[in-house]
């Protein structure tokens, strides 16, 4: 609650500050050509009252869910947010259960195989998964895959010819397949597959890094040796005995990585013309659409709350010695 | 005294395994790296054999043994670009990584010190950058300010001093509630004095080990700002904003993929420094400050 | 009879950096089907790495020589696999502190059940029953609760009676209990001991009981080995060990024991700090801390001599004619 109130307070005094005039930029030339237009876009967004009642109008209006009017496309930016967010929901999970899955995979072998050639060159992928420009990966990416091998299909979610499947939940993949589309949900899948990969290296690297050091302390414990004195086979051990204490840790960066999955977002999906809020929170910024971006940034955060409430309720549900407050 | 010895064995022993990590292949892979950057970037205007502004008639040309890197989109040299964005990048991103300590290891420091609201005000300020993704913010910032590179040095400094409050300000309370500051209070000698003996040598390793992997950090941020047209402008040699030019020219892949190796390998370079240092030190204060 | 194991000049190295490490050297051993064998001595003596060396549970970079037959099969030369059916089903090890020896985010059931199901491939209902049955074997009230409850929910002892009853689920025919009261409240102490006692009698369990307290072994154990530095210094039944002791070491180790019926004796410890790997003394590792020390000890390692009453001692200084004659 205090966080929501702190990002639309900042988020507010950041449209105080702006220098450029929001109204020259969305009317252009317009605008010094004729100052009735430039008055009535004012008066129409508000922009005449004083800031602190502005503020309050615009919490007020937030308090019932309204997040304003976006001043490009001239439509309340909850509506904007509904149409594009399914687009980064279906990109943002899917890279991120990419990179826990891959992530903690590496990470467990990089710690059972310490120090080895194998822990080294594992910490070179992931260090470099960390490394790399997400930017720049997804160009090579495309480059690579799409333009020379043509395995991929280009940038959005479908193909142009493809129609979107019924609306259910706005993610392609699920909602083709509940209504039974196979055709669909494959050029789903094959329109995600890069961007979702390119978006996981940073994730998957940060994983590994961390999976590493927690299954490392885990070993150390005595009831590690107690589960191997049980006769149970080595894979039962490290998956039912070490990466069950070891996943606290890795729950904690999970919901931490959210924030990585939505600054990768707004880069990967500008290279792959995808239609989520990353695209829309860059078309924003650059437009000077401070009552969208604020609206972005609303989202996010509130996203983010709620994941690190389900990060703090899923511990309880792993560690029985934390209660639920 | 016994307890002095006890608390303090553990930051010389982690002084101790430094050269340990000397003997990870990588880490002097790491050093090798940045200390080659280091000298690219002094070094560019005698390294780069072609001005990397002067445009030729040579347009789109494939590397080749006078163009060692090809040319871009108005004949200007990529190689020569290249050397010369590490002037603009490594030290921005070294005096953004110095900002955002300046600003959070002071802020983090205070609310470690003082704590009760000045604490609570820093660290729920913290947590709000946290739940902010950088770039959005970062953008956020700009689209404000403007654009320009030194709006986008504002705008890393503004999201990357949470990660240095948080360790300064972990070191101060651990350092305050540890039983030896508490026997030198009752021996009558200030806590102030236990900070500045005790906190400022324990503050080196964590702060060395950050500061590696945020200007690594930096530098991505940096670039990724200049990319989307935030930052640098053209015809400024940023990495960031040749491999956005490189986008728009798919079939010269030359011109966006070598700025883009040249991010991966100083950032690499750095994270390989920092994770190295970072097993030498205590893993964990830092792990958790860096967050996101 | 041949005995249900059979250590012959066990040794354990440890790889480090300056070479390997000789942790256990040449300890030899026999235990009976059905009793409780002993082995004592200090920290560091090599009690618990002689016990994990049997259970092939050696820290990565650990080495080992001789033999340890057990049902005629090295243990020590089994396959990875093989060595992974006798753990559980033929030997069963309690460790030293029953809080950090349990996982502590599994239920009790998981921990109990688990290998019960994997070794011996019993059904859910079958093993839930038998874990149930296995409870109340080591006297834990309410076994259907605690089948339900964490580690964390219990006292230390009643989490010392869960490691046990863990260790038995597979009705192993040895079990290595590892300073199983050590951890312990004085007064939970007796009653582990008097479970161990009970189980061996009724199941025919052999136990090989480490512990740094003599006290212990000479109310449980039939037989006692004590180690010093890696090596055995003396061996023998419990009677002769306890009530003649011959090495000084072990005199040593008894005089340092307050009496139950002489309560004003005085207690005399051993000068001096035990021997670490590291840094072992030359001939015979006790020269430096020993009452009846002769030059001859600094230089030859004493061999380990059977003496006529059935035991085996190795120093060359007899303590117990020495004191008789003074």
């Amino acid at each position: 609650m205090f966080l929501c109130l702190g990002v639309s307070v900042m988020a507010f005094v950041l449209t105080t500050v702006v220098p450029g005039d929001p109204a020259v930029a969305n009317l252009g030339d317009r605008a010094s050509s004729d100052p009735t237009a430039v008055r009535l876009y004012r008066e129409h967004f508000g922009l005449d009252k004083p800031l602190p009642v502005q503020y309050f109008v615009y919490l007020g209006n937030l308090l019932h869910g309204d997040l304003g009017e976006s001043e490009q496309s001239r439509r309340a930016v909850r509506i904007d947010l509904a149409e594009y967010i399914p687009a980064t929901a279906e990109l943002a999970i899917t890279s991120m259960v990419l990179a826990l899955l891959l992530g903690v995979t590496l990470g467990v072998i990089a710690a059972l195989r310490r120090n080895r050639l194998t822990d080294q060159v594992i910490r070179v992928v992931s260090l470099g998964g960390m490394s790399t420009p997400q930017f720049w990966l997804a160009l090579v990416a495309l480059y690579v895959f799409f333009y020379k091998l043509n395995w991929v299909p280009g940038a959005g979610r479908l193909d142009a010819i493809v129609l979107p499947p019924p609306h259910v939940t706005g993610l392609f993949s699920i909602d083709a397949l509940a209504a039974g589309q196979l055709d669909v949900f494959l050029n789903t899948v094959q329109h995600l597959i890069l961007p979702a990969c390119v978006l996981a290296a940073f994730n998957m690297g940060l994983f590994t890094r961390f999976t590493r050091s927690a299954v490392l302390e885990v070993l150390e414990n005595d009831y590690v040796r107690t589960a191997r004195a049980k006769g149970l086979p080595e894979v039962t051990v490290v998956f039912r005995h070490v990466l069950r204490a070891a996943s606290p840790p890795i729950v904690t960066v999970v919901g931490l990585a959210f924030g990585n999955v939505m600054t990768g977002t707004v880069l990967v999906e500008n290279i792959f013309s995808w239609p989520g809020i990353g695209q829309y929170s860059y078309r924003s910024a650059t437009g000077l659409d401070l009552t969208a971006i604020v609206g972005v940034m609303l989202f996010v955060a509130i996203v983010y709350i709620l994941v690190n409430m389900v990060v703090d309720i899923l511990y309880a549900v792993i560690d029985p010695r934390v209660g639920l407050a | 005294m016994s307890s002095v010895t006890v608390l303090r064995q553990p930051v010389a022993s982690a002084w101790r395994r430094i050269p340990g990590a000397w003997r990870q292949p990588l880490t002097v892979v790491g050093l090798v790296v940045v200390a080659a950057w280091l000298l690219v970037a002094l070094l560019a205007p005698w390294l780069a054999p072609h001005d990397p502004l002067a445009q030729g008639s040579n347009l789109y040309q494939a590397p080749s043994a006078t163009h060692l890197l090809g040319t871009d989109e108005l004949g200007r040299d990529v190689f020569s670009r290249v050397l010369w964005g590490a002037r603009i990048s490594i030290p921005l991103a070294m005096l953004l990584v110095v900002l955002a300590f300046l600003i959070g290891g002071t802020l983090g420091g205070l609310a470690g010190y003082l704590g009760g609201w000045v604490d609570e005000l820093v660290m729920r300020g913290a947590d709000f950058v946290f739940a902010v993704p950088t770039i959005l913010l970062a953008m956020a910032v700009v689209a404000a300010l403007g654009p320009g590179l030194f709006h986008a040095v504002l705008a890393v400094v503004l999201v990357s001093w949470p990660g240095h409050a948080r360790v300064v300000r972990g070191l101060v309370r651990t350092i305050m509630q540890s039983e030896y500051v508490a026997v030198g209070r009752l021996l009558g000698s200030p806590t102030h004095r236990a900070l500045a003996v005790d906190v400022l040598p324990n503050i080196a390793g964590p702060v060395s080990v950050l500061a590696a992997l945020e200007t690594g950090n930096a530098i991505l941020l940096l670039s990724a700002l200049s990319f989307l047209g935030l930052g640098a402008r053209p015809p400024d040699p940023e990495w960031g904003s040749m491999v956005s030019t490189g986008a728009q020219h798919f079939e010269a892949w030359w011109i966006g993929v070598f700025p883009g190796i040249a991010i991966v390998s100083i950032v690499l370079a750095f994270n390989f420094l920092g994770d190295s240092l970072r097993d030498a030190f205590d893993p964990k204060t830092i792990i958790k400050a860096r967050g996101a | 009879m041949t005995p249900l194991l059979s250590v012959r000049d066990l040794h354990v190295w440890l790889d480090t950096a300056r070479g390997p490490l000789s942790i256990v050297d040449g300890v030899s051993f026999d235990v009976g089907e059905g009793q409780v064998f002993g082995l004592a001595g200090e920290s560091g003596s090599g009690k618990t790495i002689t016990a994990l060396a049997l259970l092939g549970l050696l820290p990565a970079g650990a080495r080992t020589g001789g033999v340890a037959i057990m049902a005629g099969r090295d243990l020590l030369a089994m396959r990875t696999s093989e060595r992974r059916r006798t753990r559980g089903r033929e030997i069963a090890m309690v460790f030293q502190d029953p809080t950090s020896s349990l996982h502590p985010m599994l239920t009790i059931e998981r921990q109990l059940t688990e290998h019960l199901r994997y070794q011996l491939g019993l059904s859910g209902k079958e093993a839930h029953l038998r874990a149930v049955a296995l409870l109340t074997e080591v006297r834990m009230p309410d076994p259907e609760a605690a089948m339900r409850g964490y580690p964390h929910q219990f006292s230390g002892g009643m989490r010392q009676r869960i490691q046990i009853a863990i260790g038995l689920a597979c009705e192993p025919r040895l079990l290595i209990a590892d300073e199983p009261t050590t951890a312990l409240d004085v007064t939970v102490q007796a009653g582990i001991l008097r479970l161990l006692r009970r189980l061996c009698k009724e199941k025919n369990l052999a136990v090989i009981l480490i512990t740094h307290d003599l006290g212990v072994l000479s109310a449980l154990a039939d037989s006692i080995t004590v180690m010093y530095a890696g090596r055995v210094a003396e061996s023998g039944p419990t009677s002769q060990v306890m009530g003649h002791a011959r090495h000084p070491y072990t005199r040593g180790l008894i005089d340092a024991l307050p009496h139950p019926e002489a309560p004003d004796r005085v207690l005399i410890p051993i000068a001096g700090d035990p021997a670490s790997p590291e840094s072992r003394p030359s001939g015979c590792a006790f020269h430096p801390r020993c009452r009846y020390s002769r030059p001859s000890c600094q230089i030859a390692i004493p061999p380990l001599i059977p003496i006529d009453d059935g035991r085996e001692m190795a120093c060359p200084v007899d303590p117990f004619m020495a004191s008789v004659a003074r």
